[in-house]
């Protein structure tokens, strides 16, 4: 799984910890990553993805449907699940402000064996690290 | 003349494009399941 990840476009470096299943992707800085691909891969070699967390830092802005959601390239952004966090962001929303976040981007449903992989990923704020 | 033309427009240029590129995935971190 290692190798796979490793070759995902976007990817610096994969630390795997086989203890406790957890998985630390380092990103490039050349914005190439793809966190649902990430995803896919992950289940192409053959485990399971409980859970996928993200820092991201980017801009605050409204989608084409309304919704709150961070931008981290010019060309990609996560739409928020709405939260206490989210809500307290709105008025940043269009603003030069450059936040810093811990989200959640996916979790495996309770009961399901499968993902939905076709499900767009939301971005569920855990906390707000930094307001620039 | 130019020199300095040319370094102005570099240093607006980088004010316009910070912003941008201060935005980006920093980390990413998964729990997985099944892994040997």
């Amino acid at each position: 799984m290692k190798q796979h990840l490793g070759r995902q476009s976007g990817v610096q470096k994969v630390e795997v910890n086989l203890l406790d299943g957890k998985v630390d992707v380092t990103p490039k800085e050349d914005g190439q990553i793809d966190p649902a691909q990430l995803l896919k891969a992950t289940y192409d070699s053959g485990v399971t993805a409980a859970e996928m967390d993200m820092t991201a830092r980017g801009k605050i802005v409204k989608d084409s449907s309304g919704s709150l959601a961070l931008q981290v390239e010019p060309n990609r952004s996560f739409a928020f699940a709405p939260n206490e966090l989210s809500n307290g962001l709105e008025s940043r929303a269009g603003t030069q402000t450059i936040v810093t976040v811990l989200g959640q981007l996916y979790k495996k449903p309770a009961g399901k064996k499968k993902a939905d992989l076709a499900v767009p990923l939301r971005l569920l704020i855990l906390e707000v690290q930094k307001k620039e | 003349m130019n020199t300095k033309r040319i370094a102005l427009i570099v240093l607006l240029g980088s004010m316009l494009v910070v912003p941008v590129a201060q935005a980006q995935i920093k980390h990413i971190e998964m729990r997985v399941e099944g892994m040997t």
